[in-house]
């Protein structure tokens, strides 16, 4: 039997956040024929211009352990790699119990860490001071910190990126909704633009929390879901905060930036759609004042600078949704990132790549491919640490 | 205590002493201009600007709290006020060499990459350089309790002539109205609730609740956090004078009116002896009518008015019209300014010891773009306004504008204006017009355009002096493709300082249309965050719970 070469695939990504943008690289460098990524909004708009930058390999589930590190690698190397700084401080994470349960909870997370060979230090709550000075510590029974976590500047990483995928040729089309995705015999054909068709053998859903609603533009029912999260800087201060302090009760999360702002949140989701556009709630920041200057109350008369949301894409096991869908050809998940796309992405979206390349990838599919959600009775809770 | 008589506290140690009801900064006037602050990332000079609490270049240190601002801050008896980010003084800062290191700026977009090993130490060094002050070193204090909300009819917010006109018109017709001021209620309309030194600070859009649709935070001097709920808000917030671009626009002794009018408040005499006054409008004749005997010129970007004319050849004031402020030179305070005339010409200088601008009013329209009303673009005035319908309807039911902020010249136009809306929030008949008369085009931007043909020198323009940016960095990257104000915003840095965009995004707004070769619609306006004015997290704390909108606890 003779093959007939396969004609290379046109491949189009939607979304240019991180994801997209990443996984364009990927695809790019390793020659995969046309590449092109379509956003509806401006370089970014989306969630991986709203995030607070976090960096974290603390998770309990060793997959994305393992993605998570070699993405502390990737930041590392990033501005020598790209040209643009992102300031990637490894700083730390600090993570926060105030019961028994959640220092046990804690103890198997570092557990799992050590055994990745991270040094991943268990803390009692009179050891948590030394790396939070400052730092109300009544009421607290323990924490983790790992050392090697930290914060970036997310800005720098899209600009780069999308330098980056210009100069390998990459047609980047901001300002460009997808409307329809046009499938024939079981298998992705092009996307529907107010601009016109776009053929595309592969397409890469990397929309973020849009993603449920592109993937229903292919007919394909997915339970990922979008939530509202919202978050504030403060006014700059000289450094004094190192790692990125996280709460497990609540998913109170705050860090210092390079330039001296606080930055956090609280890991409550808000219904989304409740107000127009993306703002934020007076009782947001109600709360999350009173859990600042509740936990370091030396930032009691520190001024709220500015307060805003974005949308994560939650999976209802918390765990990221990363290849093609067995009931489309062509389609293939980058999504379901909960707010850690873009920590995740450097190692996620080479995933993705091997995914539309069909090349091996280490992931375990029965881990990560949308496949697991649809069987009934699929869908329990298995990655726990979906604070910060 | 008698209230009459002077606070002794200390400023860099030395004893000082401030007239009852004196803020900070008059008190510190009296010997003169002072520098109070360095920039954040060039440690350049930075002395009193906008008067009016927004800019970063009155922020001292009291009792160890930072970043207080002298300009809204009144001194208490023993306070220890000190400076930050300095040393050994603002006047004489060790780290003002940077500047003169660095002419052209520094790019923290694309150095202090390499080498890999000196990564950490660049960044524990550019941190370090981050920051005004250091943090708080007062006693903690429990988190205080939440207040009560203050449940309204309607809600005025802004005591100018309109606002006070518009709650008094209001009041008469029966109906329960607040009035509310960042600053103190002067003649306050009989029968109508104050609330002075309050500031609104965020005004979500309303919520589907019938009788109270909107919820608004305001802060309370100093540190007090308040929830106002009301059927219906007008909008009374005013105007302020903006920023200039031009090299050196940063130095001391450069300041707006406001700046000029604040700090000379009553009799006192104004920070300057001989000022160029930048305009030619109804702002340089009221500053002429105050400072005329401190004044050496007049230059503005457009023409000069008869009634400024009048004024000035009354006092042999130089007039220059349609004219380029190209540079304010000096060490430390500014000494000369460098001009010529538009459309060509020689360049000549001015000695003057202080330029004060009063070109342009801008809106104070944060918390209508907040509430999610429907703006447009003015040419003449050069900013965004609401829409309006009659009687000075927003596009959001139950939200009016009045005033400056609407559009309406201040006077006549403006009172009429919160008159209308009055008697439409009454339901009463109004006028069907809006009188904002014609629009047309903006006179800056063909000023920008003739300014930004000059070549760029070694003295810094200062797009945004909050955090240093520099115009050639926005030129930069809208070169490099980064097109729009949200992400020119996001790529340098613009806009995201202490006074939120006041004094950077108005003059960028014309600058990217003129650059991006785009319309000011087109280019954008950014989302105005909030709140409108850095707000303690104290006082957000203690605010009432609100009709929970917090449904779904994230997993943990």
């Amino acid at each position: 039997m003779i093959h007939e070469p396969r004609p290379p695939d046109r491949i189009v990504i939607v979304g240019a956040g991180i994801m997209g943008l990443f996984t364009a690289y990927h695809l790019a460098r390793a020659g995969a024929g046309p590449v092109t990524v379509v956003d509806r909004g401006w370089l970014s708009n989306g969630a991986s211009g709203r995030n607070g930058g976090g960096v974290r390999q603390q998770w309990e589930t060793r997959a994305l352990v393992r993605l998570a590190r070699e993405s502390v690698d990737s930041y590392r190397r990033f501005g020598r790699d790209f040209g643009y700084n992102i300031w990637f401080r490894q700083g730390g994470y600090l993570f926060l119990a105030e019961s028994e349960a959640e220092q046990q909870h804690l103890a198997q997370v570092a557990a799992t860490l050590r055994s990745e060979g991270l040094e991943a230090k268990l803390l009692q709550s009179e050891e948590v001071s030394q790396y939070a000075p400052g730092l109300e510590t009544g009421g607290l029974r323990g924490g983790t910190y790992l050392k090697s976590d930290g914060t970036l500047y997310p800005f720098p990483a899209l600009w780069a990126l999308r330098e980056a995928i210009l100069r390998l040729g990459v047609d980047l089309r901001l300002g460009t909704e997808v409307t329809g995705i046009d499938v024939e015999n079981g298998r992705v054909t092009g996307l529907a633009t107010p601009a016109g068709r776009l053929p595309a053998t592969v397409v890469v859903n990397a929309a973020g929390g849009w993603s449920s609603a592109l993937a229903a533009l292919a007919g394909l029912t997915v339970p990922n879901r979008a939530t509202r999260h919202e978050i504030l800087a403060t006014e700059p201060l000289k450094p004094f905060l190192d790692p990125m302090v996280t709460r497990l009760r609540d998913g109170l999360y705050f860090s210092q930036t390079m330039r001296g702002e606080i930055v956090g949140g609280l890991s409550v989701a808000h219904p989304p759609g409740t107000r127009q556009g993306m703002p934020s709630s007076p009782a947001f920041l109600r709360a999350m004042a009173r859990a600042l200057v509740g936990i370091l109350p030396s930032l009691r008369h520190l001024g709220v600078l500015r307060a805003w949301s974005g949308f994560y894409d939650d999976t209802p096991d918390g765990l990221p949704v990363i290849g093609e869908d067995p009931r489309l050809r062509g389609f293939v998940h980058a999504s379901g990132f909960g707010g850690h796309g873009f920590m995740l992405a450097p190692a996620a979206s080479r995933r993705v790549a091997q995914a539309v390349l069909r090349e091996k990838s280490d992931l375990d599919p029965s881990q990560f491919s949308i496949a697991r959600f649809l069987t009934p009775g699929a869908g329990q809770l298995v990655e726990g640490l979906q604070l910060g | 205590m008698d209230s009459s008589r002077p606070t002794s506290f200390t400023f860099r140690g030395r004893p000082e002493s401030a007239e009852a009801g004196e803020t900070l900064l008059q008190a510190l006037l009296r010997k003169g201009l002072p520098t109070l602050q360095r920039s954040i990332r060039y440690h350049r000079p930075r002395a009193p600007f906008c008067g009016i609490g927004h800019c970063t270049n009155c922020l001292v240190r009291v009792n160890g709290e930072p970043n207080v601002r002298a300009c809204r801050y009144t001194p208490r008896s023993g306070d220890a006020v000190t400076t930050s980010n300095a040393w050994p003084s603002p006047q004489y800062d060790v780290m003002g060499v940077l500047d003169f290191l660095f002419p052209r700026g520094l790019d923290t977009l694309h150095g202090f990459r390499r080498p890999a090993w000196a990564t950490p130490w660049f960044q524990r060094v550019v941190r370090r350089l981050a920051g005004y002050g250091s943090i708080a070193t007062t006693a903690p204090a429990p988190v205080p309790s939440s207040s009560a909300a203050i449940e309204l009819d309607v809600l005025v917010i802004g005591a100018g002539p309109a606002g006070r006109q518009a709650a008094q018109r209001l009041a008469t017709g029966g109906r329960p109205v607040g009035l509310l001021d960042r600053g103190a209620i002067p003649a306050p309309p009989p029968g109508v609730s104050l609330f002075p030194e309050v500031t609104a600070v965020f005004l979500p859009p309303p919520a589907s609740v019938a009788d109270r649709p909107f919820e608004m935070v305001a802060l309370e001097e100093p540190d007090r956090g308040r929830l106002f709920r009301a059927r219906t808000v007008v909008i009374a917030s005013g105007a302020y004078d903006a920023s200039l671009l031009f090299a050196g626009n940063d130095r001391p002794g450069v300041m707006t009116a406001d700046g000029a009018l604040a700090m000379a408040t009553g009799d006192r005499a104004p920070p300057f002896r001989r000022a160029l006054i930048v305009g030619g409008g109804l702002r340089t004749a009221q500053l002429l009518d105050r400072f005329g005997v401190h004044t050496e010129a007049v230059a503005a970007p457009g023409p000069i008015s008869p009634e400024v004319t009048r004024r000035a050849s009354d006092l042999s004031i130089d007039l220059y019209p349609r004219t380029l402020l190209l540079a304010a030179s000096g060490r430390g305070r500014v000494r000369r300014a460098h001009l010529t005339a538009r459309g060509g010409g020689p360049e000549f200088s001015v000695p003057i010891d202080a330029i004060v601008l009063a070109h342009r009013r801008v809106p104070h329209s944060q918390l209508l773009f907040q509430a999610g009303a429907e703006m447009e673009w003015r040419g003449t005035a050069g900013s965004f306004f609401p829409v309006l319908g009659e009687g000075c309807r927003t596009t959001v039911p139950g939200l009016y504008a009045v005033g400056e902020v609407a559009g309406f010249a201040e006077g006549v136009a403006a009172e009429a204006s919160a008159l209308a809306a009055a008697d439409a929030v009454l339901g009463r008949a109004v006028p069907p017009a809006t009188v904002r008369g014609p629009d047309g085009p903006n006179e800056l931007e063909g000023y920008y355009r003739e300014l930004l043909r000059f070549p760029v020198g070694l003295t810094k323009q200062v797009a945004c002096p909050c955090e240093d940016v520099l115009l050639s960095e926005v030129r930069e990257a809208v070169a490099q493709g980064y097109r729009g104000m949200e992400v020119v915003k996001r790529y340098t840095g613009v806009g995201t300082g202490l006074c939120q965009g006041r004094y950077c995004l108005p003059d960028l707004l014309l600058v990217l249309s003129i650059v991006e070769g785009r319309s000011p619609r087109e280019v954008g306006y950014i989302r105005q965050r909030p709140p409108v004015i850095p707000t303690p997290l104290s006082a957000l704390a203690e605010l009432p719970e609100s009709p929970p909108e917090i449904v779904a606890p994230g997993r943990s």
